[in-house]
Order: C-alpha cells, then sequence, then structure tokens
C-alpha cells in the first residue's frame, strides 16, 4: 500500500472528510489505525514462537493459508507494568497490510471502528515522549468527546527493520565467521 | 516415457505451426502496408527460427525455403527494395509451401523439394522477375482446402505453474487436517469421503507435478558448445559424454542448478583437465574425458559431473587451507581425506593459482554449494589424485513434497528434512561423554558433536557455556544431521514421527532468519517450522565452546 501514505496526507488537508479508524486498547489506553491499514480481525489462531527474534515478535500463525508474524505492541512499546500481566485467555489479531507482506497485532478486546473528522486528528505534541513510544510511529493525536485516541502509522511501525531490530544480522554474520 | 525424438518434433512441430500462423498473419499486415517495421521484423525473426530448428531437425527442404525467404525480407527490412510487385504472390506462396511442409512433417511424410519456388526465390534474391506460373492459382486453391489446425501443445508460464503448485500445497496441508478431523469425529461415512478426498488431492498433487518436469536433456543440450569454447580457451582438448537426457526434473530445481552445473563444468576444463602434452606425459591419452550424466537414486535425481583429469591434491588443499586461515596446521593434519575434500566447498576457498578468464569467475564451489543447499540438495565429490574427480549432486525430484522428521522441543513442533538426516538415537547420558566442553556421543564408530537444540536457539549470540552432562537427566534423543561431511547430533525433547511435508517459505519479514527453511501446517493445524540443516551446523559452529 504505498500509496495510502499520501492518500492520508490528502484526507488531512481536507477537514471535512472524515477519516475511519480502527481503535483498540494497549495497556489501557486506546490507539488508532486507518482502517485502510486493516485486513481483518480475527480470533488470535495458535502462534508457534520463532527462535531468535525479538521478544514482541510472538511467533508465527497460520491466518487462512498465510503464515504471518504476530507481534504484541504492549511489549514493543513496553507499555507492560507488573499489574498488566502477559496477555492471556481469549485474545484477537489484526491482520495489517504493510508494504509487502502482512503482519498482526495482538489485542486484548475486540477493535471497534470510529469515524471522526481529519480536522480532530493533531499532530503529536512533545509529550509524546514519555510514552515510550518513539514519536516516529504517531501520526497524531485525535481528541474526540473526552477521548484521546494516539492514531499509529503503522507503515513507518511495520517496516523489517523496525520489527526485526536489526538483530539476526548477528546471526548471519556468523556464518561468515565460522572458524 | 516418451522418447526424446518424439518430444523434440512435438516441440518442433508446437513451434513452427505457431510460427506458420503468425507469419501468414503478419504478411497480411504488410499487403496493406507495406512498411510495417514491426511485421517486417516479426516476420524476418520467425523465419530465422523456423530455419535454425529445421536444420536441428534435419528437415532441410524447410530449412532451404525459409533460408531464402529471410534473404528477401532482410533486404526489404534493410530498405533495400519495398514489400512490393511480383514478389509479394512468390513470398506468399511461399509461405503456404512451408505451411505445407511443417504439415508433412507432422504427419510423418517424406518432404519433397518445391523447386519451382526455390528458384522463384532466387530469381527475386537477385533482382530478378520470378516466373508466375499458375501461381496464384495454386495458391488459392491451397488456401481453399487448407485445414485450420490448432497445436496439441500449449506454452504454460512458469509463473502460472508455480501458481498451481502452491494451491496444491494448500490441499494438501488440508486434506491432512480434514483426515485429522475425519478420524477424531469418528463418523464412517465422513471417513470414506475424506478417504476418496485424499486420493483425488494426491493424484492432483502428482499430476502438477508431473505437469513441472522436464528432461534433464534441456539442460545437458546446452552444454557440447559449452565445453567446446571452454575447451578451446583453455587449449584443452576434451571429449564430451552426457547421458541419462531422459531422466526427469521440477524445471525450477534445473533453473536453480544451471549456473552451478555451468561452474562446475568450467572448473573441470579449467582445473581438472591437464593439457594434453602434460597428460601424455602422464601415460593418459591425449583427449581428456568429461562426463555429464543423470540418474534416479529413489526420490532423488543424481547429477554427475566427472572428469579424468588431474584430481584433487589432497595436500595442497590442506596447505591452502592452513594459508587461508581456515584451519590451523595440527587441524589440517587430523582431517580425512573426505573432510579435506568438502574444505573446498568453504568460503574463500580456492586453489586455482592463476585466476583464467573462463573458470576463475571470482565466485567458489561455495556458490555452488549453496544453490543446492537452497533446494535442500546434497553436493558430494570424489577424486583420486592423477585419475580424475566427480562431483555429484543430490537432488530432489520436486520442491513441493519432502521428506521430513518430526520431533518436539518447548511444547512445539519442529521438522528437519530427511535429506540431511543421518539416524536418530536415544542415549542415556552415561554414553555422552564431554570433550573441551562439548557433548560427544559415540555412534556406531564415530564420535559425534552433540548439542541441546535449545540451548542452540536460544536468543543470545554468545557462545555456548560448556556442555554440562549432569543436567542432562533420562534417554536423550538426538538427531544425527549431516552437512557437508559434518555430523552434528540435536538433542530434541521427543520424537514425533516421519512424514511428508509441504513447505511453505517464512513470510516477510521474519525470512532474515536463515535457521528456518520455511513452514508446513501439520494435520492438526499446527504451525510447524522446519530446520535449516546448513544453517544449524553454522551456527553450532560459530557458538560451540
Amino acid at each position: 500500500m504505498p500509496d495510502s501514505q499520501a492518500a492520508a496526507d490528502k484526507k488531512a488537508s481536507k477537514p471535512d472528510v472524515p477519516v475511519q479508524l480502527i481503535v483498540f486498547r494497549l495497556a489501557g489506553e486506546e490507539y488508532g489505525i486507518r482502517i485502510e491499514q486493516v485486513k481483518e480481525v480475527t480470533l488470535t489462531p495458535e502462534i508457534a514462537r520463532m527462535p531468535k527474534t525479538p521478544r514482541f515478535v510472538k511467533g508465527i500463525a497460520n491466518l487462512r493459508g498465510d503464515i504471518i508474524a504476530i507481534i504484541d505492541l504492549e511489549e514493543r512499546f513496553r507499555l507492560r507494568t507488573s499489574s498488566n500481566e502477559p496477555v492471556t485467555g481469549v485474545t484477537y489479531t489484526m491482520a495489517l497490510e504493510a508494504k509487502d507482506y502482512t503482519i498482526g497485532i495482538i489485542v486484548r478486546e475486540v477493535p471497534q471502528p470510529l469515524s471522526l473528522p481529519a480536522a480532530s486528528i493533531e499532530k503529536a505534541p512533545e509529550f509524546i515522549q514519555d510514552l515510550n513510544i518513539n514519536d516516529k510511529y504517531i501520526e497524531g493525536i485525535a481528541r474526540v468527546e473526552n477521548r484521546i485516541i494516539i492514531v499509529l502509522d503503522m507503515l513507518k511501525l511495520l517496516t523489517p527493520e523496525e520489527i526485526m531490530q536489526l538483530k539476526p544480522k548477528a546471526t548471519s554474520s556468523a556464518a561468515t565467521e565460522r572458524r | 516415457m516418451k522418447s526424446r525424438e518424439q518430444e523434440y518434433r512435438e516441440l518442433f512441430m508446437a513451434e513452427a505451426l505457431e510460427a506458420y500462423d503468425a507469419m501468414s498473419q503478419h504478411m497480411s499486415v504488410l499487403e496493406k502496408r507495406p512498411g510495417d517495421e514491426g511485421a517486417l521484423n516479426e516476420v524476418f525473426r520467425l523465419l530465422h527460427n523456423l530455419k535454425a530448428n529445421a536444420r536441428a531437425m534435419g528437415h532441410d527442404a524447410i530449412g532451404e525455403v525459409a533460408h531464402r525467404m529471410e534473404t528477401i525480407f532482410g533486404q526489404i527490412r534493410s530498405k533495400e527494395r519495398p514489400f512490393a510487385g511480383s514478389m509479394v504472390p512468390v513470398l506468399f506462396s511461399g509461405i503456404d509451401v512451408l505451411g505445407g511442409m511443417i504439415r508433412a512433417v507432422g504427419a510423418n511424410q517424406e518432404l519433397t523439394e518445391n523447386l519451382p519456388l526455390i528458384e522463384n526465390l532466387d530469381r527475386v534474391i537477385e533482382g530478378e522477375e520470378p516466373v508466375l506460373l499458375d501461381d496464384d492459382e495454386s495458391g488459392s486453391e491451397e488456401d481453399a482446402t487448407r485445414k485450420l489446425e490448432l497445436s496439441d501443445l500449449v506454452y504454460i508460464p512458469i509463473k502460472k505453474l508455480d501458481h498451481l503448485l502452491n494451491l496444491v500445497g494448500e490441499l494438501i496441508i488440508d486434506r491432512d487436517r480434514v483426515l485429522t478431523l475425519a478420524q477424531e469425529i469418528g463418523d464412517t461415512t465422513l471417513q470414506t469421503v475424506t478417504a476418496h478426498l485424499s486420493r483425488l488431492a494426491d493424484d492432483l498433487q502428482y499430476s502438477v507435478m508431473d505437469a513441472r518436469l522436464v528432461g534433464v536433456g534441456t539442460l545437458f543440450n546446452k552444454f557440447p558448445r559449452v565445453v567446446r569454447d571452454v575447451a578451446t580457451a583453455e587449449q584443452k582438448q576434451v571429449e564430451l559424454t552426457i547421458s541419462g537426457q531422459d531422466i526427469q526434473i521440477d524445471r525450477n530445481i534445473l533453473q536453480i542448478i544451471t549456473d552451478s552445473l555451468l561452474h562446475l563444468v568450467r572448473n573441470a576444463i579449467g582445473h581438472g583437465l591437464e593439457t594434453p602434452e602434460e597428460r601424455v606425459k602422464a601415460g593418459k591419452p591425449e583427449i581428456g574425458q568429461l562426463v555429464l550424466s543423470a540418474q534416479t537414486d529413489r526420490d532423488n535425481v543424481l547429477i554427475r559431473i566427472s572428469d579424468d583429469g588431474r584430481g584433487v591434491d589432497v595436500e595442497r588443499v590442506r596447505r591452502k587451507a592452513v594459508d587461508r586461515g581456515l584451519l590451523t596446521r595440527e587441524a589440517a593434519a587430523r582431517l580425512n581425506e573426505t573432510e579435506v575434500h568438502n574444505l573446498l566447498f568453504e568460503a574463500g576457498f580456492s586453489t586455482a593459482e592463476q585466476v583464467t578468464e573462463i573458470s576463475g569467475r571470482g565466485v567458489g564451489l561455495d556458490v555452488v554449494k549453496l544453490a543446492i543447499d537452497s533446494l535442500g540438495g546434497q553436493l558430494r565429490v570424489d577424486s583420486k589424485l592423477g585419475q580424475g574427480t566427480t562431483f555429484t549432486l543430490v537432488l530432489p525430484t520436486s520442491i513441493a513434497v519432502k521428506g521430513a522428521l518430526l520431533f518436539e522441543l518447548d511444547g512445539h513442533p519442529y521438522a528437519l528434512p530427511l535429506m540431511h538426516t543421518d539416524s536418530v538415537v536415544s542415549l542415556a547420558p552415561e554414553k555422552l561423554h564431554v570433550v573441551g566442553g562439548t557433548l560427544l556421543a559415540k555412534v556406531l564408530t564415530e564420535n559425534i558433536p552433540v548439542v541441546r537444540l535449545a540451548d542452540l536457539l536460544a536468543d543470545n549470540d554468545d557462545a555456548l557455556l560448556p556442555a554440562n552432562r549432569a543436567a542432562l537427566t533420562g534417554a536423550q534423543d538426538i538427531i544425527i544431521t549431516n552437512y557437508n561431511g559434518r555430523k552434528l547430533g540435536l538433542i530434541v525433547d521427543r520424537f514425533l514421527r516421519q512424514q511428508d511435508i509441504v513447505i511453505k517459505p517464512v513470510s516477510q519479514p521474519l525470512d532474515m532468519i536463515d535457521l528456518f527453511g520455511g513452514v508446513t501446517l501439520l494435520g492438526s493445524g499446527q504451525v510447524c517450522l522446519v530446520l535449516d540443516v546448513p544453517a544449524i551446523t553454522r551456527l553450532f559452529l560459530s557458538r560451540r565452546p
């Protein structure tokens, strides 16, 4: 979806066009993703942990014949505190379309669609740094009534470099260093 | 199995008929727009190919006509003369005659030279006026009686076959799931239906795999020319013998090994075979022998490249390995002959002292090895000093289905391709010994390093801690893997079973991790990672204590 970014920019410039978001909760806060980036929401399928991947990559799962990586954003953003037990029980997976692949994001509650005017999304302010989320993933903050929704730019968050944290390079280079 | 001649004939017929149809069409275009460059170029190209193919198949009569027409179209194309006047009916009848001849080949009839036409074509080439007898009439008569024919062969882009194969792979996975479910539910009607579905899925799978098979000859037959060119450049005398062209293999596998085979053949001529003088001095015939052969071995295809050249000088390889810093002198001295041969496949190893244009292209045997690894195949080398070298490629017939050993680790199923599995053993901890921090198991007469797979796959990349035998309790299930002659025992939690699996590639971005050759879905719907033995072996070597 290389042009969704461009489409997003265009929408932002026209305040009267409503923006459709899929809203989900991470550690009590509300986050939103543009609906175009969400392929589907399902019950989380069985996940097989994949060794040598960052901890927040929960593993791989079979989603209608596609084998996709499943990641846990709470762990990715280090939002988990002691009162926040690891995700257990029934969870849901949002399948998102990244540039060249599909990836699953695990969430505790069923994500909800939300339509709001583009003007209600503000550029992210400085204080975002406190949220442990690098501000480059944040498209803006939406204020709806008394809710605050952090709108994420998934395409930036889901690049291979971000997901892999470039960690496996060490493993592959080991191959060249034998002996 | 069809004979090769028949297969070639069918291919020739399909191509020739297609060319004939296309030429007829382009001729009609030219009649309306004589200057149409696209049509002119196409007719020229088609005639040229038809000529070459016909001559290669021994249909000289077609070749003669096509050659002359090609000449005329060459003149028109280079604007020496226009597509006009009395040459037009001659060219039209030329196309018709070609069509007739092609059909005659298809009907197994003898071809006869059409002398009036050839004479007319010659006249046109010379710029003379052709003799148009009742040419127009005979031409139209043929038109009236002409039958429209469609070829019995269809060309399919390999992409479509790839897609079909992927779909069948998915179907097989779902079939296994349905079989498992039917077993659990225990309904007899359901079981009968699933059994039938299962047979159909099997048939479909084999049909699709079969459709992708091509004769090894399609690749082998390109080599006489390669060998001739390389031999000339290297000033060697080489006689190439090819056998097993009829052996069938998946087209994509053949595609992947093309460069490897080219490399091995160049190597054999460049480094393996000696110059005629050297050969005479060594008491061998002047002409070196190079054999390219294929044969089937159970589910695999073996491709061999043998030469009767100087063979691998084991001592020199040892020295080189030490010089290149791959091994210490002591370690090199301990290696047996096979282990020394396997050094040839290490990255950055090449014994050729001087890099020649033909064989030294900056890639070594390690690149060949990697290509074969990527297919889940094996590369072996046998050599006798002074007598020659044989490289053997052990390749799967088909990419889709592989035999695998399933086992459990940390509650998850994993698979390991049988191609790289040597044996499985269950050993009590007392049977294992710790030598230099590494566990060793004595299996038959060999001492094999053993490692807990769970430790090897742990997230950090530091060196493994020295092995502690006391930490092992109860019999240990060990899979002995074999890669490039290196055996490695992997301790797993539990063996599950042996099964044919359909391997799907790991999706991006996780494909950056090379430890897994792919994933497969089990009948239970579980996702199962498939270990890549070459990468596991390398990981062990880089992390051993």
